[in-house]
């Protein structure tokens, strides 16, 4: 059961960076009118509202290398809690930036997951 | 702040400040099937936590928060925190920068227990 929340947190962080970095409006089939994003403090509900978010960040390319992933049963009918930490590199700028991200999966009845809770922090120096 | 702002900064406040001075009076925060994740091990249970905590090699520790974020978890009631901020070890020299999440669940008395707890150190 560990080893199992384990495998699809990773390939969860797998899927959703790859989708992030290369075709950033296809996130949206990850969430859901329920879903919720906290980004850098900012709160926002909901696909459409996430998804403009998201594609409007002030960069054109974007590339997360990921250090760490943790996964925990939530105990929500199957949920998974991910923790996550890693860099992201901007294009044009010369440093990565270091975050912290983590994601509350929820089962969906097709047998993949969606984010139902989101938060994202970039860790300063 | 809203409601669920405020009890994620008292949940937080008290925890750190526990941590900070009474380490092993984290113990009623968890539960049997409380589970936490320190730097990539394991553990379950509230015995099994504690002992994991109050043996970590240090005497004393501050923690500085930096950031609190909170969502709601579905529809039992629970919570997600997720904390960012420093830590001075036994009055170090350099702080550590570190990342925390916890997942509040409801008790039958009005309060929190931590259900989830996932504790990472951001190194340079």
């Amino acid at each position: 059961m560990e080893e199992q929340v384990e495998m699809v947190g990773k390939a969860f962080v797998d899927h959703y960076y790859h989708l992030f970095d290369n075709d950033r409006p296809s996130l949206a089939l990850l969430y859901q009118p329920t879903s919720m994003l906290t980004f850098e403090g900012q709160k926002i509900q909901g696909t459409d509202n996430i998804i403009a978010k998201l594609v409007q960040l002030p960069f054109q390319q974007c590339h997360h290398v990921i250090s760490t992933i943790d996964s925990q049963p939530s105990s929500f009918a199957g949920g998974i809690l991910v923790f996550v930490s890693g860099t992201l590199q901007l294009q044009g700028e010369d440093h990565p930036l270091r975050f912290s991200q983590m994601f509350h999966l929820i089962p969906t009845v097709e047998g993949s997951f969606f984010v139902l809770n989101d938060i994202f922090r970039l860790n300063y120096a | 702040m809203d409601q669920a702002d405020q009890v994620a900064k008292a949940f937080v406040d008290h925890y750190y400040s526990t941590f900070d001075t009474n380490r092993s009076g984290l113990g009623n925060l968890y539960q049997d099937q409380s589970m936490l994740t320190f730097e990539g091990e394991k553990f379950q249970g509230s015995s099994n936590i504690l002992a994991k905590l109050t043996g970590l090699p240090f005497q004393q520790c501050q923690h500085g928060i930096t950031t609190v974020d909170c969502q709601p978890s579905g529809p039992a009631g629970g919570m997600l925190v997720f904390v960012s901020g420093l830590l001075v070890v036994d009055g170090g020299e350099h702080p550590l920068k570190f990342s925390q999440m916890f997942h509040l669940m409801p008790t039958p008395q009005g309060s929190f227990y931590v259900l989830n707890d996932i504790f990472r150190l951001n190194y340079a």
